[in-house]
């Protein structure tokens, strides 16, 4: 059996052909894919792997048809000396495609690695523009919130009645409230901004407190509910309570104190007055009690005393003794009486009267009185005052009390305001006395209405006008008040409730 | 200013005169060893081997990647058996063709040329002969990596991210 070789040599032939070909081909699609994405290192791998199959392909291909030709052609003597050539270059393409062939597993990592890189490169990006969008929104949206704030916390700064101010450590004030400005009598053109504030330590009425409450507050960071005396800077003296808290300002690289202060005047005054009401209730009973309890002895003194000077002619000496002790006896009994009525336990007989005429009436004892000492009346009578159920006698009696302390506290030379006014809303009277005499100490102003006290000289008085008078007035349902500043002059107020019946019996 | 030749350029060109002169004028080279005739055959068996391997490695990381799945790839894959399967018939041919027990040739260098095998040496004459047409196996291979690399255009391939890389 005999085997022909031409089918060898033709598949020999064709076959180098067409690898020489396809090789070619192979190296033209790589191209193309990598033209697709050149950055893609697979592509790559295979433009370089199909290089080397071509450089084999070409290699063994040209070499194979060669060798049949040059064999065929009786040339054997060349191809003896091209064989070594073909055959090491037929080797070394083979190395070199195993090799390139090798690199995937690298080259595959190396892309993954790209790949990943890019992945989170683009969902870095992606998350990057989220981002941006959403923090524009959310910076939008905390703007208005912010701005939302800003005008709540400003509102609740420019609307509150109590003093909100704004201080460093070192007592500058930086911001104030308009509360806080009309309580210390700041202007409002004054601010923070040009240093124009006032130092917040120059309106504590002691310096003292300031510097005590400064450390405080740089010690435990807060101080609550301290209660100190302001003075404003018109001079009015204003009693405060106050808080504050500390915050480190780090821009400024100092304390900031932030304060709400609160006026107490007025209730501090009205705690006085309860306290004076208070006092003088006391006193009221106390002196009840003793009056009481002297006014039958008294009585039975005086009872006695006049009937022994009725025996006794008169011109001896036992005579004028017991006219003394009858004198004294009486000045006790009219001591008794007025501590009843401060008491409010004397008897009082109300009837219908006209105030201005009460009044008028007390008028025209003390006009004499007055003239004498050049002091002018002045009368400023309210026509809508109606008529009132009220002791006539006790009433006069405050009149007097109060017309006679004012021309005390004038001395020579000086006007008595006497004004009455109605006020319908509230339904009471208002009869204010008013001087321009020397006016009470504000230290005596709480003591006045106590019995027995007296700034006047031994003798000049018992020191029981004025509670009497408030023990009349009480009695009345009213209400007595003083405003007196040294050296202007005083004004009593007497403050008396409008009953139903009165208004029945409205006009004088 | 345009520069003359310097020294390194010259000697330069001398090393590359003289490799060319040795590749071209192979005469006996006073090498440390000699390289005898044997040593062709099994450099170039070795390249095949080597050739083999590499595609091997190539499928198994084919198909590790799950990369068969597509058929570019697929073709790619099939590139490289053919090309493992060549590379075991050419390194059979290559070994049968040293021997000289297996068959006589007739009419060397002519169309007329014909294998006669040696009684007892008609399956091995037989696939020598097959074996000899190895471009039955290289040429469907060259043709896979073809149509792989079309497939793999045509579908504008993406490739997937693997977790492990």
């Amino acid at each position: 059996m005999q085997l022909p070789f031409w089918p060898v040599l033709l598949v020999d032939l064709l076959g180098s052909a067409l690898m020489i070909v396809f090789s070619i081909l192979c190296v033209r699609l790589s191209f193309q894919l990598r033209s697709q994405d050149r950055e893609n290192v697979v592509w790559t791998y295979l433009l370089m792997v199909s290089h080397a199959l071509t450089a084999f392909a070409v290699s063994r291909g040209v070499g194979h048809i060669a060798k049949e030709l040059l064999i065929l052609g009786d040339r054997p003597d060349i191809w003896a000396a091209l064989r070594p050539y073909s055959g090491s270059i037929n080797t070394i393409t083979f190395c070199v495609v195993g090799a390139v062939t090798l690199f995937f597993e690298r080259i595959w990592r190396v892309y993954q690695q790209v790949l990943r890189d890019k992945e989170a490169l683009q969902e870095a990006h992606e998350k990057l523009l989220f981002m941006n969008k959403h923090l524009e929104d959310l910076v939008l949206e905390r703007t208005q919130e912010l701005a939302r704030s800003e005008g709540k916390y400003r509102r609740i700064f420019e609307v509150s009645r109590d003093m909100i101010a704004v201080v460093d450590a070192g007592g500058t004030l930086l911001d104030i409230n308009p509360a806080g400005r009309e309580m210390l009598g700041i202007p409002h053109h004054l601010t923070g901004r040009e240093s124009a504030l006032p130092d917040f330590g120059s309106f504590f009425a002691r310096r003292e407190d300031w510097d005590r409450l400064r450390e405080r507050i740089l010690r435990d960071c807060y101080v609550s509910d301290a209660e100190v005396d302001l003075v404003a800077a018109d001079g009015r003296e204003v009693n405060v309570l106050l808080s504050a808290a500390s915050e480190c300002e780090v821009s400024r690289k100092t304390e900031i104190f932030h304060f709400v202060v609160k006026d107490i005047s007025q209730r501090k005054a009205m705690q006085q007055q309860l306290l004076q009401a208070d006092k003088l209730a006391s006193i009221g009973q106390l002196a009840a009690g003793i009056a009481h309890e002297i006014n039958n002895p008294l009585g039975i003194i005086l009872g006695y005393t006049q009937l022994l000077i009725r025996e006794e002619p008169e011109g001896t000496e036992r005579y004028e003794d017991l006219k003394t002790i009858e004198r004294h006896s009486r000045t006790c009994k009219t001591i008794v009486e007025d501590l009843l009525s401060f008491s409010r336990r004397a008897h009082t007989k109300k009837e219908t009267a006209s105030l201005h005429e009460t009044i008028e009436e007390v008028l025209s004892v003390v006009r004499h009185n007055l003239e004498l000492d050049q002091i002018q009346v002045e009368k400023d009578f309210d026509p809508a005052v109606p008529l009132l159920v009220l002791d006539k006698d006790k009433m006069r009696q405050v009149f007097m009390n109060l017309i006679m302390n004012a021309k005390q506290a004038i001395g020579k030379d000086g006007w008595i305001r006497v004004e009455t006014r109605f006020d319908p809303g509230r339904r009471q009277i208002r009869v204010a006395v008013r001087d321009n005499g020397c006016g009470i100490k504000p230290g005596d102003l709480p003591r006045i209405f106590d019995p027995f006290f007296t700034t006047k000289g031994t003798g000049e008085g018992t020191g029981l006008g004025l509670s009497v008078s408030y023990g009349i007035v009480k009695n009345h349902a009213g209400d007595i008040l003083v405003e007196s500043q040294v050296g202007e002059g005083s004004t009593f107020t007497v403050v008396l409730p409008v009953e139903n019946e009165d208004e029945e019996n409205a006009g004088t | 200013m345009k520069k003359g030749p310097t020294i390194f350029g010259r000697r330069k060109r001398f090393a590359l005169f003289l490799g060319l002169l040795l590749v071209v004028v192979p005469r006996a080279v006073w090498a440390t060893q000699v390289h005898a005739e044997p040593e062709g055959l099994y450099a170039h068996q070795l390249a095949h081997a080597f050739f083999l391997v590499s595609m091997g490695i190539l499928v198994y990381w084919l198909r590790e990647r799950h990369l068969t799945q597509h058929r570019g790839w697929r073709y790619l894959q099939y590139a490289a058996i053919f090309f493992i399967l060549w590379n075991l018939d050419t390194m059979f041919v290559h070994h049968l063709e040293g021997r000289e027990d297996l068959f006589l040739t007739f009419s060397k260098g002519t169309l007329q040329a014909a294998l006669q095998p040696f009684p007892g040496r008609e399956w091995l004459t037989w696939a020598f002969y097959l074996g000899k047409m190895d471009h039955l196996l290289c040429v469907p291979a060259i043709l896979f990596l073809y149509l792989s690399l079309r497939e793999l255009i045509r579908t504008g391939y993406r490739f997937p991210r693997s977790e492990n890389g």
